[in-house]
């Protein structure tokens, strides 16, 4: 085999190498580092290609720590789409907007291209990869021989696996330092099972077992450690079955968009959690409702009784009781996370919880300590600031940074870019041009994860693969490939590797894996296997755990607040950015945040009767200050915030990172001052009072939807368990209204879906899918303004009130609803759309003139069109599926329910028997739901799903009224009644 | 008609043909502005072309916006020419005879420049032939139920007849100038418009009947235009179109505004030219007593649709109707009630009706008045329809005014050129009703 240029391999020698693998393995990964130009897919194509039949790979997502299985689709040598992979037991299938957007991030325009290297006028040129490694590898050969090993420091994010291990094998060997950074850590989790079970890791939380989740704070739909696999289990516990609904009550100051989907919102003080769930474990015991022995912790709740709690927390007593009641009367859960519980009290509010689970008897049935989140595998944050003192100090000479963007997501009370501007060598593995990687000397860009092999372990029991769906886009490298080929160069570590490449190396790895997995198993056969399925799970025993004495030890107190403002301010992660990586996908930036719709800009949230008082309306700027700093952006008001609170996400305010992140609203994160969790030494997002004054000015808060009520209109509609189990009319029921017209036959398929109210969460990952699938067009701020957003479905939000006056929010997702009776159909002056024999309203977009009528008539207002010929900036237009046009200005366009993928499975179907199973044809909406909200499915079909969900009893049409007999039936939200 | 004694055949004739004199400065001037007006829109239209309609202030949901209210407007301009000069023919009402010529020219001009809006607001308008039923070879047609056909064979039958019926109308009034111009090139110009008229008493027996027949085919056109224009958005299913009185409503309106801008022509007209003895007074008195009465029908019209609303107890329709009165949009909604129908409320009094001041300027509040009817018939209630998440605000772009503009001015060109080419007072009809010439008279 020879060598390619840069140490790599050249893709001929990595073909024979995978036609040996054979069948499943990739056939266009590599890591070669040929200029881009010179890439043209499939000149010389390999021998199972067929043109046009897409190839798919499983691999997994690495837009956060939670490592969602994922199926990439390559289209002629292209990695066009991310489906969920339903192998694997972390999301099932589904995927997160973040995951769908993954593509954007592997075609950004913005990404390095090449290495980079500092030139004599101080800027980042591109160089070589013989360059740059030649340099580091000589820097780092000038310190090993001077004994200064230790002065170099690896900083990378969480990265477990083979990955992880040839980075500690290599810094080991040279003597430097490996540190993991997270973002978002939860070492208050990790410090409070500590105390509490003695066990200093994440548990699994197993939602999907419980019938009542009670969640302090906890964005478990958003952000919080895994939220595909938690949407899996809010999924299981909001399916309606016999006549029950499980129950979920969000305790936090302002509700989150996973609060939004709760059946109660406690507005709780920020901060004193910890007393709400003393008080309800108080109630319990009090009860008689505990089902553990009690005795260790009785008397650590004794004195918080509901009533003086309430005085603590803002929360009425009997709210407390209802909840200690429910809380032991349910098969249970008590979650405690979310960055509003990162309080500088957050381990005792976590031990609070474990209390509460532990008398509940959660512990080893809804929490699960035999299987733990490896996210516990990063460095605590004290390491974290240690290491900025290293650098602020001098002590460090060498940093390579990878994955990470410390600059950014470090709040700047603790001075993140000064301590890194004193490190004389910066090198950053980084893809795009963040701020940290600004500050470096030399770039070495990481290929993306769709590039690369790789593994990763996000749980104990799942080992998961990495592997390419196509070549690299750029001259870029996977860092695997960089370290080897660094060892290489580096004079006491030549021996250290005997693999040439990282995918040799991972091989070689994975024997290992094999060996404890699969003994008996031949490793091509449990490689290919592995390749195929995605990962591989790893049986764990049982662990019993029980309740530490050391809990005794915790003196609860209320958090501790810097600044003397009136507002207590909350900074959030935001499930569209995460900690900021995602700002710079137009998708994201254009994914209408669930609770506002807001879009591609930051917003404060301020509660109606704050802003009253200080004379602001929606859109208007006010001033946000804290002793650290200032920031100032436009409010949205929200009556579900508490009025002595506000609150920003993070992930906006870039001042690096590519056109679409940089100079686009604000970070958070400025006002922070450098507090921490006082047991755990986690940092505390929550610690800060702020003062807020109108800054005068106004404009409009961009958003996709300016309306917050159904105007008694019934769009979302909603019944209570009470009359679901006792219908004492037929609402539910549908009865044909006679018709003047015969009704419409078709002969083989009715294509038809469902949406499930109760199970959707307004998460968006259908809206990313949808425009990831049909090639939908992204607009921009200004437009969007303009209300001409190209989203083929959109999430309606209405905040009603219900009648005690508390929050009842509701999503819709609205799509073409494939009129049986279109509207559209009969005004259309040339037939550009047209009902199909499937039931589907057929655009034909070469034939539309652009009236507009269509859109007009519609009753959904579904159809968008295109006021201009959208640009796809090379090579984000690599990613666009051939299957579906590209449209150009003055064409009506909508939803088609994915009509090329139900083309494509009819004619799969025709290779077999003919006929097309229920379930063969997934919407990319629908595969991307991560609750299974969206069913699709043929009406024709009695036994599908989605022919019995139609008749289901919470079985409704939007605007039924207008008779057009839409394909769509949503079923009804479930609301719990207190009764 | 009380008659002027002064006005006798001679004199008819020279002053119509002097009408056609070469042109003053000032019509110059007015043509100036015209032509460079029509130069904007065009650039504006051509700069829409290139980039795509995002330049024009649409936005979801509001998919139709300034073009289509334009376009309305243009077509219920045009109603009046007809019902002027073929149902007030019909019905024998001696005060069009002075005005309709002038009226008819107007609907001409107003069918040509109401029937650019519907290919100028398309996305793709380099495609509008595409809404004709031609053959072609991929035998595709077009779709019969759509209102948008319907409105292409109306507005173009409408333009059709008017055209020939303001051609016909016109013959022996070409003749009489032919007589009279000297320079050879009008002359045969002339010529050739006039068909060859002598004058015979068999010519003129002939055209009396086909212009009787003209008349009667013309008279249904009115009706059925703006009914079929109104259908563009009865049949659709919005709140706030979906409605049967829409016909009727519409037709009225029409006449109501066509009527308006007559008195707004014609009475700078009658200035500059010194008709004062052609145009009288009656005449106007006549306009205005029509103008009363569309008025009434309007705003009936408009109680009733808000009577519908709530006797329909629809959420949809009675949101939207309270929305018009008290939603972003009132301002406009109140432009519309008070320019329709309070300001014509005075024309009750005969001495307004007989004020050509006051006419001219109720006549230009007709104009504004039921230019936003059609901007609030069609933009608020696209504004809210069905899905409050929907919802959203139109706000006019610089381009759409630019090119209304410019319709104005392609409107006022046409006109401008009319004036001094075509006889805008009927010689012939004129002469019907004044005394026949004795031997002796002057």
């Amino acid at each position: 085999m020879s060598k390619g240029k840069n140490g790599g391999i050249n893709r001929r020698d990595f073909l024979k190498v995978i036609g040996v693998a054979g069948g499943t393995a990739a056939v266009t990964g590599a890591c070669s580092g040929e200029p881009v130009e010179q890439i043209i897919p499939y000149v010389i194509p390999p021998e199972s290609y067929i043109p046009a039949i897409p190839k798919f790979y499983s691999s997994t997502c690495r837009e956060c720590p939670a490592g969602c299985g994922i199926i990439l689709k390559n289209r002629d040598g292209r990695a066009i789409k991310v489906e969920g992979n339903p192998n694997s037991p972390i999301n099932g299938g589904s995927t997160c907007a973040r995951g769908q957007a993954s593509l954007q991030g592997l075609y950004n325009p913005d990404r390095n291209r090449s290495p980079l290297k500092l030139n004599e006028f101080g800027r980042l040129a591109p160089t070589s990869w013989e360059t740059g490694t030649n340099d580091l590898s000589a820097k780092i050969n000038e310190l090993v021989s001077q004994g200064k090993g230790s002065r170099i420091v690896y900083l990378s994010n969480s990265i477990s696996g083979t990955l992880n291990e040839l980075v500690d094998k290599w810094t080991n060997a040279i003597g430097a330092k490996h540190y993991t950074y997270e973002s978002f850590s939860y070492d208050s989790i990790k410090e409070a099972n500590s105390i509490s079970f003695g066990i200093d890791e994440i548990p699994n939380y197993k939602i999907e077992n419980a019938d009542y989740v009670l969640s302090f704070g906890a964005d478990f739909l958003e952000t919080w450690l895994s939220p595909n696999q938690y949407a899996r289990g809010f999924s299981k516990l909001k399916t309606v079955k016999n006549g029950k609904v499980g129950k979920f009550v969000q305790v936090e100051p302002r509700m989150s968009l996973t609060g939004a989907s709760a059946d109660d919102w406690v507005a709780v003080k920020p901060g004193t959690e910890v007393f709400l769930a003393l008080g309800i474990a108080n109630a319990i015991i009090k009860n008689g409702g505990a089902k553990k022995d009690a005795g260790l912790v009785s008397g650590m709740v004794s004195s918080y009784t509901p009533e003086k709690v309430s005085q603590l927390t803002d929360v009425p007593a009997e709210t407390i009781n209802q909840i200690a009641k429910d809380f032991t009367k349910f098969k249970s859960v008590a979650l405690g996370g979310g960055v509003a519980l990162t309080g500088t009290n957050a381990t005792e509010t976590l031990v609070a919880i474990n209390i509460l689970n532990y008398i509940a008897g959660n512990i080893g049935k809804t929490v699960d300590f035999s299987d733990t989140q490896l996210i516990s595998n990063a460095n605590n944050f004290k390491d974290i600031l240690k290491l900025l003192e290293d650098m602020k100090s001098g002590g460090v000479d060498v940093l390579i940074v990878h994955g990470v963007n410390p600059v950014f997501t470090l709040p700047k009370s603790l001075n993140a870019e000064e301590a890194i501007k004193k490190v004389p060598y910066i090198v950053s593995f980084a893809s795009f041009m963040d701020e940290t990687t600004e500050l470096s000397q030399l770039v070495l860009p990481d290929n993306h994860s769709v590039e690369s092999w790789g593994d990763f372990q996000p749980t104990k029991s799942y080992v998961s693969i990495i592997q390419p769906a196509m070549r690299p886009v750029f001259n870029t490298q996977s860092v695997g490939d960089t370290l080897i080929s660094l060892s290489k160069k580096v004079d006491s570590t030549k021996e250290l590797i005997n693999e040439e490449t990282y995918y040799d190396y991972l091989r070689s790895a994975w024997k290992n894996v094999a060996n404890y997995v699969a003994p008996n198993k031949q490793f091509d056969l449990f490689w290919n296997d592995t390749l195929r399925d995605g990962g591989v799970e790893i049986n764990l025993p049982e662990r019993s755990v029980e309740l530490s004495s050391a809990v005794q030890s915790v003196k609860f107190a209320e958090p501790e607040f810097k600044g003397d403002g009136e507002y207590y301010f909350i900074t959030y992660p935001s499930y569209k950015y995460y900690d900021g990586s995602g700002a710079n996908k137009p998708w994201l930036q254009e994914l209408p945040e669930g609770l506002t719709t807001s879009v591609w800009d930051s917003y404060v949230d301020m509660n109606t009767e704050t802003a009253k008082k200080m004379g602001v309306r929606e859109g208007s700027f006010i001033n946000i200050q804290s002793p650290q700093g200032e920031i100032k952006t436009q409010v949205f008001t929200y009556d579900g915030i508490r009025p002595d609170t506000i609150a920003v996400a993070i992930g906006q305010g870039h001042t690096a990172y590519g056109r679409y992140a940089k100079d686009r609203g604000v970070n958070p994160l400025d006002l922070l001052p450098n507090m921490s969790d006082r047991l755990s030494g986690g940092f505390a997002f929550l610690s800060s009072k702020v003062s807020v004054s109108n800054a005068g000015k106004h404009s409009l808060l961009v958003r996709t939807q300016y309306t917050r009520t159904q105007h008694e209109r019934g769009v979302a509609q909603a019944i209570t368990l009470d009359q679901l189990n006792h219908p004492d009319d037929h609402h539910g029921e549908h009865h044909d209204e006679p018709d003047f017209y015969p009704p419409r036959e078709y002969p083989n398929h009715r294509w038809a879906m469902n949406v499930d109210l109760n199970k959707c969460t307004g998460c968006g990952a259908c809206v990313t899918a949808c425009y990831a699938e049909n090639n939908i067009p992204f607009v921009g701020k200004a437009q969007v303004a303009k209300r001409r957003d190209m989203s083929w479905i959109r999430i309606e939000r209405y905040f009603d009130k219900d009648e005690n006056g508390r929050m009842d929010t509701r999503f819709l997702p609205m799509m073409c609803q494939q009129c049986g009776n279109a509207p559209c159909e009969p005004v259309c002056p040339v037939f550009a759309t047209y009902h199909n024999p499937e039931g589907l309203n057929g655009m034909i977009y070469n034939r539309c003139v652009g009236t507009r009528y269509c859109a007009n008539n519609c009753t959904y207002k579904v159809r968008k069109f295109n006021w201009y010929t959208y640009k796809f900036p090379e090579p984000l237009n690599w990613q666009l599926n051939p299957d579906v046009t590209v449209r150009t200005k003055g064409i009506m366009e909508k939803c088609t329910f994915c009509v090329q993928r139900i083309k494509y499975g009819t004619d799969i179907a025709k290779d077999g028997d003919g006929i097309v199973k229920d379930g063969d044809i997934l919407t990319a909406c629908q595969q991307a739901c991560p609750t299974d909200a969206i069913v699709f499915g043929d009406l024709k079909d009695t036994t599908s799903q989605v022919a019995k969900l139609s008749h289901d009893d919470r079985g409704y049409k939007v605007f039924e009224v207008i008779n057009t007999k839409p394909g769509i039936t949503y079923l009804k939200k479930v609301k719990w009644d207190n009764a | 008609m009380s008659q002027d004694t002064k006005l006798t055949y001679s004199r008819v004739t020279t002053d119509v043909v002097a009408m056609l004199e070469k042109p003053s400065v000032k019509w110059w001037a007015l043509f100036m502005i015209s032509l460079s007006f029509v130069g904007i829109g065009l650039i504006c239209f051509i700069y829409q072309v290139y980039v795509g309609l995002g330049v024009a202030g649409y936005r979801h949901p509001v998919f139709w916006g300034t073009y289509i209210t334009d376009f309305v407007f243009w077509v219920g301009i045009a109603h009046s020419g007809t019902l002027i000069s073929a149902i007030l023919y019909l019905f024998r009402a001696r005060f069009r005879m002075s005005i309709y010529r002038i009226a008819e020219g107007m609907t001409v001009f107003a069918v040509l420049t109401a029937g650019l809006f519907p290919i100028m607001h398309l996305g793709r308008p380099w495609n509008f032939y595409w809404l004709f039923p031609y053959p072609n070879q991929r035998e595709i047609w077009i779709n019969f139920k759509s209102p948008l056909v319907w409105d292409v064979f109306a507005v173009s039958t409408y333009l059709t007849v008017s055209s020939l019926f303001f051609l016909i109308g016109m013959i022996p009034d070409i003749a009489a100038i032919r007589d009279k111009v000297t320079e050879k090139p009008r002359r045969i110009i002339y010529s050739i418009l006039s068909f060859g008229w002598k004058g015979s008493n068999w010519e003129w027996l002939h055209y009396g009947r086909a212009y009787l027949y003209f008349a009667a085919l013309a008279t249904p056109l009115v009706l059925s235009v703006h009914s079929v224009v109104s259908w563009d958005f009865a049949m659709g299913n919005v709140p706030g179109w979906h409605t049967t009185i829409f016909a009727p409503y519409f037709v009225a309106g029409a006449i109501f505004s066509g009527l308006g801008m007559v008195i707004t022509l014609t009475i700078p007209i009658r200035k500059i030219f010194h008709l004062e003895d052609y145009i009288t007074l009656d005449n106007y008195d006549g306009m205005a007593k029509l103008i009363m009465f569309t008025s009434g029908i309007v705003g009936y019209a408009y109680a009733v649709e808000f009577f519908m609303a709530w006797y329909s107890s629809s959420p949809f329709e009675w949101q939207q109707f309270m929305y018009r009165a008290v939603g972003e949009y009132a301002l406009f909604y109140w432009i519309m009630v008070i320019c329709n129908v309070v300001i014509p409320i005075p024309l009750w009094f005969s001495k307004v009706r007989r004020n050509l001041k006051w006419l001219f300027i109720i006549s230009i509040f007709i104009n504004i008045g039921m230019w936003f009817e059609r901007f609030n018939i069609i933009v608020i209630s696209l504004s809210r329809d069905f899905d409050p998440a929907a919802w959203g605000v139109y706000k006019i772009s610089w381009v759409e005014a630019g090119i209304t503009a410019g319709s104005f001015a392609w409107f006022f060109m046409f006109f401008l050129i009319f004036l001094k080419t075509l006889p805008s007072v009927s010689i012939s009809e004129i002469k019907e009703i004044l005394p026949v010439p004795k031997r002796g008279d002057k």
